[in-house]
């Protein structure tokens, strides 16, 4: 396995039970490299988001075999998985889901607080660096829900890269903003990808944002077209 | 620092939600409160009733219990092989109250657990003034003694306790009695023993002890005096009482004395076993109450936690998704509860304290009585502390649990 290979994955099947068993991903297996800003497109129902969800480690009832940085992840416990996400795995979601009773601040420290591999000063600071590189840092004391959706957007992912992770994983990361938003998120994600080497992988539905990106699988029905 | 990070979501979910956090508090407030009232309250009845009743009852009793029944000596001596018939069989007592009191007296002394001994010589007599008479209770007693037990100085209406030590023509008789035989303070007043002496007394007080029973049928008399009414020798003795610093723990007393004393040693349990079913069954009862209360304060508590879980179902899957663990997820939920659980236990104790001292002043004039009774213990605000703090944690840890199971892409991908 080269070192350059940030995911992989082998013959992930997975099936739906509910309403009626229904067979979801079909026999996939592809690679991720680090550094790469790779795109899931595909109708409704194609199983895009239910693959990152599978990638993402939070969805553990698939088979086949998932590895991250050369972890194999598939078997290991929830803890021990919820364990890998902080450190390795940043997220970014469709409806921000910033804790809105927290300010700016506290959101995008939290994942580190819990890491606890740094001080609380070295947390903070890399917090404000984070916002700054967003344009963000005069909103670090507002509370998360007095902010506009693009802002609480741009917090998630301030959030996300707390830890520095060797993945950022986004469901529709832009569904839900404004086209020049869109294109600030987008110019973010490329910079983290070229710039430091952190993969993204995001599921989208919008054209633009995936044909700009380095590379697009485009899935049908559970397979990768 | 992990462990802080959880306890900062509590702290801001509790103080994000203050009015819920407020109900919660307050169903813990008001089930430890009725917990500590409830408990205070019965066993200030209690106390009072043991306080009523061990005006005349000693802890523990000795005396002569009269000889076993031996009237059918030919069954005795041969079984059941010879018929035969004594006709009017009768048993002669041969000693009547104890014998060598001084030797008792001294070895009950020695026990640690007695506070005092006090003998007394017990006639049935006739109380008559002129036509009334009524049938009562002689107690001829040692008067520094007898006060040590019974305390019954405290009980004198008119007169005083000390003075029957100096007369040995002198009666304190009970309210209720003198009020029957129209007799006051410094009045005549014949007695007539079984034996039919008959001899006059003064009344030089009288006493209100709130026993009904007591108050109409006793008097009290110098315990010389009484051995003179009977024409006994001066170490003559019925009854000898017994109080210990324990009156729960006469068990261990009494087996200890019964076996070297030839005489019926009773305890008050034993001839009062009424007393004690009462006091018991009020314990039951207020605990049954008492815990009932708690319950219904728990499953507010369990109500409110999971309304909470509701509400924050979506933080859960965002904190699991950015790597919190069931662990982190049931610590956050149950420190709530905790929280809650201390906070309403301590000012429940402090509410609890205060109606307690409300209840407390509230007027009940009866059996001697001022305000209703309530006692202070330590233990009842411990008790009421400690299974307030259970409540809570059951309460607070099945939501806490349920939290935890959240499947986080359930909740995001919606």
């Amino acid at each position: 396995m080269e070192n350059n290979i940030a995911l992989k994955a082998n013959h992930i099947i997975k099936h739906f039970y509910q309403p009626e068993p229904f067979k979801v991903l079909k026999d996939l297996s592809f690679e991720v490299k680090t550094g790469e800003f790779l795109t899931l497109t595909g109708k409704s129902g194609s199983g895009k988001s239910t693959l990152l969800y599978v990638l993402s480690t939070m969805d553990t009832d698939y088979e086949g075999e998932l590895s991250i940085n050369g972890n194999k992840l598939t078997g290991q416990t929830r803890n021990q998985l919820a364990a890998f996400r902080n450190e390795h795995i940043g997220f970014v979601f469709q409806f921000h889901y910033l804790l809105l009773e927290f300010n700016v601040l506290d959101n995008i420290m939290l994942p580190a607080l819990k890491l606890n591999k740094k001080s609380r000063e070295e947390i903070e600071a890399k917090a404000y660096a984070n916002l700054k590189l967003l344009g963000m840092e005069e909103q670090a004391l507002k509370m998360a829900s007095k902010l506009s959706g693009g802002q609480q957007q741009r917090v998630a992912i301030a959030r996300a890269l707390i830890n520095d992770p060797s993945i950022i994983m986004g469901d529709e990361p832009t569904g839900n903003l404004d086209s020049k938003n869109t294109q600030i998120v987008f110019d973010i994600f490329k910079e983290l990808a070229h710039e430091r080497g952190q993969t993204i992988i995001a599921v989208t539905h919008d054209d633009d944002f995936a044909k700009n990106s380095d590379r697009i699988i485009e899935m049908s029905d559970g397979i990768i077209l | 620092m992990r462990l802080s990070t959880n306890y900062k979501i509590a702290y801001v979910h509790l103080t994000s939600s203050v009015k819920q956090t407020i109900v919660a508090l307050m169903g813990v407030v008001f089930g430890i409160s009725m917990y500590i009232f409830l408990n205070s309250f019965v066993s200030g009845t209690n106390d009072t009733q043991t306080t009523l009743a061990f005006t005349s009852l000693a802890h523990i009793r000795i005396y002569n219990d009269g000889p076993a029944d031996h009237t059918n000596l030919l069954k005795l001596a041969y079984g059941n092989q010879i018929a035969g018939n004594i006709r009017n069989p009768k048993v002669i007592q041969y000693t009547q109250g104890i014998k060598n009191t001084g030797a008792i007296i001294d070895l009950v002394r020695k026990q640690p657990e007695v506070t005092g001994i006090t003998p007394q010589v017990n006639i049935n007599v006739f109380f008559r003034n002129s036509g009334n008479k009524i049938n009562g209770n002689l107690s001829g007693v040692d008067v520094n003694n007898e006060n040590k037990l019974f305390n019954i100085s405290s009980y004198m209406v008119q007169g005083k306790w000390n003075d029957l030590q100096y007369r040995p023509d002198g009666l304190i008789i009970g309210t209720d009695l003198a009020h029957t035989l129209s007799l006051h303070v410094d009045d005549n007043i014949n007695v007539l023993t079984s034996d039919g002496v008959s001899k006059n007394y003064k009344i030089i007080g009288t006493f209100q002890t709130n026993v009904k029973s007591v108050d109409k049928t006793k008097a009290y008399l110098n315990i010389t005096a009484a051995r003179q009414l009977l024409s006994e020798n001066q170490d003559y003795v019925t009854d000898l009482q017994v109080n210990i610093q324990n009156y729960q723990k006469t068990a261990p007393v009494e087996a200890r004395i019964a076996p070297v004393i030839p005489y019926k040693v009773e305890s008050w349990q034993e001839s009062n076993q009424q007393l004690q079913a009462a006091s018991s069954l009020r314990n039951i009862i207020s605990i049954a109450v008492s815990l009932t209360i708690l319950t219904v304060a728990g499953f507010g508590i369990y109500n409110i936690m999971n309304m909470t879980i509701n509400e924050k179902i979506k933080e859960i899957a965002i904190l699991k998704a950015m790597g919190f663990s069931s662990g982190d997820i049931t610590s956050i939920f149950l420190t709530q509860a905790i929280v809650i659980g201390i906070l309403g236990g301590l000012i429940g104790m402090i509410t609890g304290f205060i109606i307690a001292q409300i209840i407390n002043h509230i007027p009940f004039k009866m059996a001697g009585m001022n305000h209703l009774p309530m006692s202070y213990n330590l233990s009842d605000y411990l008790l009421a502390f400690i299974f307030g703090l259970i409540t809570t944690l059951i309460a607070g840890y099945l939501p806490a649990l349920k939290a935890s199971k959240i499947d986080p892409v359930d909740i995001i991908r919606g």
